[in-house]
């Protein structure tokens, strides 16, 4: 221990300074941190507000449909994962395995867990039991396809939208129960990032294999589309389209705020993901292509089981990358376009009758933040998984 | 460049006539930008002979085997491959290429696919051959090349001569009528050399058509029905091997020669 100081810490007189320098900032950032989070600051405003902060003015009677909503979602993640091909990395021991869970997972209970206590009503605890059964069986599902005989033998094209439909059949039920301008809090920075990503993605390759293609016309729209898209900020998209969509659309069916933000990430997501998919088939040796080629294979046949396989698994990290981006962007689309999302929930509550002028926007922005971070952690460690594990095989 | 030499190109050897070619290249002008890689190529190869093309580098040798597939577009002439001329129509490419099989000097197999999915990939897309079928063809073929124990290994675990064999076989799937080599053991390391070469070898004496580029004469000469010597994008010689390698006529040959023998 005290070796192992010597030789990493206090090596030489300029090591040492600098261990004592940033130790001592980072020992006292520490402390500011834990008296304000344990001593002074005042998460009453946060234990009050959990419902708005998570779901808005969502009807109480409909809530069970956003539980049942997070099951599904649960299940379905947790089946695509269950399913996919072992690593060659060696099986865990059990206790090994929970540690690994622990260590992977650890955080994002830990989440569920103070939201629980937070809300402090026996029914959040039964719903968090229930998405944890969820987890179990998709794991359950996507163990058995991955192993069984019979269920191996059903095509992904039947497969992947039967482990979807419980998801994607609930969401859309809450959506005609409710209606959007019910919608609110972090359900709808979660909904938007995750619609937005299911539909940005293929979308992304289209425009990535369209910029590829030998075919000028083709070319050439994808290619203004990307750079258009690319070098418009944000923001002032997501402003544009509380008022331009209708340029698009015929104005009786006038958009939802909602809808209109789907649209902007869907479509910004898309350009940026063109390009990281670009890259990706960019790496891909001209021999893959020849060799497809030489094989009869029709250029179909190449783009999606030669070179697009290698591409994305190989631009995993940036493409997660942009979805982390996407999902933290939403917040954006709150102010744009007067969406009750959760980064409005936490400017608004601090003015109730309660909590006004006592300076509680920290507590409020540092909830609001502790939510994507945990999320965008989860899903960026995982990422890094995902891409050591399909990496198997690849030189 | 005498007349003669090109009808050389076009005879093949044995009693084969005419008749007998299954590819036939007429005229052929291939041009990178201002360098004319191929001037106007004569060539034919008739059924299951076996033409071994050599020459320096930068000869032609590749870009003449990779024009019969249509991996490049040749400029000017005819290539006629098992009766129907390459045009620049969609269909009739995909329809050569499901006739002719290419090896290639760095293997090119999929990185993301097991062995036996690489070799199973084209019968099942292209010729719509059932899974089980496919995999069955996969591992008769993984035994002709002697390494049926790689089937589930993927293509990164084997070493470069197992690689090139199961691009071999992967190949041999489609049961093409002519297979092409392009200078399939160059960029093996010297011990692997011959089980490639072994392979290649069993082929040829089942009856296989091929062209195979090669530095490799000792190959040449016990395989080949007929050597072509190729240079400056031009087929300056051909011969039995023979003829070729014991008494070159043009000077270009015999200086070639000389330098690598």
């Amino acid at each position: 221990m005290i070796l192992w100081l010597r030789r990493n810490l206090f090596r030489s007189i300029w090591d040492s300074i600098t261990t004592i320098v940033f130790g001592g900032i980072a020992l006292w950032f520490i402390w500011i941190s834990i008296e304000f989070v344990f001593i002074t600051g005042r998460w009453e405003i946060v234990e009050v507000n959990l419902k708005l902060f998570l779901v808005g003015r969502f009807p109480e009677e409909l809530m069970w449909l956003i539980g049942a909503s997070m099951v599904a979602i649960a299940f379905w993640v947790a089946a695509v994962a269950g399913g996919s091909p072992l690593g060659t990395e060696p099986r865990l021991r059990l206790g090994e395995r929970i540690v690994d869970y622990v260590r992977r997972f650890g955080l994002i209970f830990a989440l569920a867990i103070l939201l629980v206590v937070l809300s402090n009503s026996m029914e959040s605890l039964l719903w968090l039991g229930l998405i944890g059964v969820g987890v179990i069986a998709g794991r359950v599902v996507g163990r058995m396809r991955r192993d069984n005989k019979i269920i191996q033998k059903l095509p992904g094209i039947i497969w992947q939208p039967m482990i979807a439909t419980p998801a994607i059949a609930l969401v859309i039920f809450t959506l005609l129960e409710s209606t959007l301008e019910l919608w609110g809090g972090f359900l709808i920075n979660f909904y938007m990032a995750l619609i937005s990503i299911i539909l940005c993605f293929p979308l992304g390759l289209l425009l990535a294999l369209g910029r590829r293609s030998s075919f000028p016309v083709i070319r050439v729209v994808c290619t203004t589309y990307i750079e258009l898209i690319r070098g418009a900020p944000l923001f002032v998209l997501l402003l544009l389209a509380g008022v331009a969509l209708e340029f698009f659309i015929p104005p009786t069916i006038s958009p939802d705020a909602v809808f209109r933000g789907i649209t902007v990430f869907t479509l910004f997501t898309a350009a940026y993901l063109a390009e990281i998919v670009r890259g990706g088939l960019q790496g891909i040796p001209s021999g893959q292509i020849e060799a497809g080629k030489a094989l009869g294979l029709s250029t179909v046949k190449i783009n999606s089981l030669i070179t697009l396989p290698q591409a994305l698994r190989s631009v995993i990290p940036a493409q997660i990358g942009q979805f982390i981006s996407l999902f933290k962007d939403t917040t954006l689309a709150g102010v744009a376009l007067n969406l009750f999302d959760v980064m409005t929930v936490g400017k608004v509550i601090t003015k109730q009758d309660d909590f006004l002028g006592q300076g509680l926007i920290y507590e409020s922005l540092i909830f609001v933040g502790l939510l994507f971070w945990v999320v965008s952690y989860v899903m960026s460690k995982e990422s890094q998984r995902l891409e050591k594990r399909l990496g198997v095989g690849i030189r | 460049m005498s007349e003669s030499v090109f009808t050389d190109a076009t005879k093949m050897s044995g009693d084969r006539k005419a008749e007998d070619a299954i590819v036939v290249m007429r005229g052929v002008v291939k041009k990178f930008k201002d360098f004319v890689a191929l001037k106007q190529i004569d060539f034919a190869v008739g059924r299951q002979e076996v033409v071994v093309v050599i020459g320096p580098s930068g000869s032609g040798k590749s870009t003449l085997i990779r024009c019969i597939n249509r991996l490049e577009e040749h400029d000017q002439g005819e290539i006629i491959v098992d009766g129907t001329e390459l045009t620049t129509d969609v269909k009739n490419i995909q329809e050569i290429r499901k006739e002719t099989g290419m090896v290639f000097q760095s293997f090119n197999l999929f990185p993301h696919l097991t062995v036996l999915d690489n070799i199973s990939l084209a019968p099942r897309q292209v010729r719509g051959m059932p899974k089980a079928e496919a995999e069955e063809l996969s591992r008769e073929l993984l035994e002709r090349v002697k390494i049926p124990e790689q089937a589930d290994k993927f293509p990164a675990q084997l070493s470069g001569g197992q690689q090139q064999r199961v691009a071999i076989a992967r190949s041999l799937a489609m049961k093409p009528k002519v297979m092409l080599f392009d200078e399939p053991t160059s960029a093996l390391d010297p011990e692997m050399i011959n089980e490639v070469l072994d392979s290649i070898k069993q082929l040829a004496s089942e009856g296989m058509t091929m062209v195979v580029v090669t530095h490799e004469m000792g190959f040449a000469r016990e395989v080949a029905d007929r050597v072509v010597f190729m240079a400056d994008g031009e087929i300056v010689e051909v011969g039995t091997p023979t003829e070729l390698f014991d008494s070159p006529k043009e000077p270009r040959t015999q200086k070639f020669l000389a330098q690598i023998l």
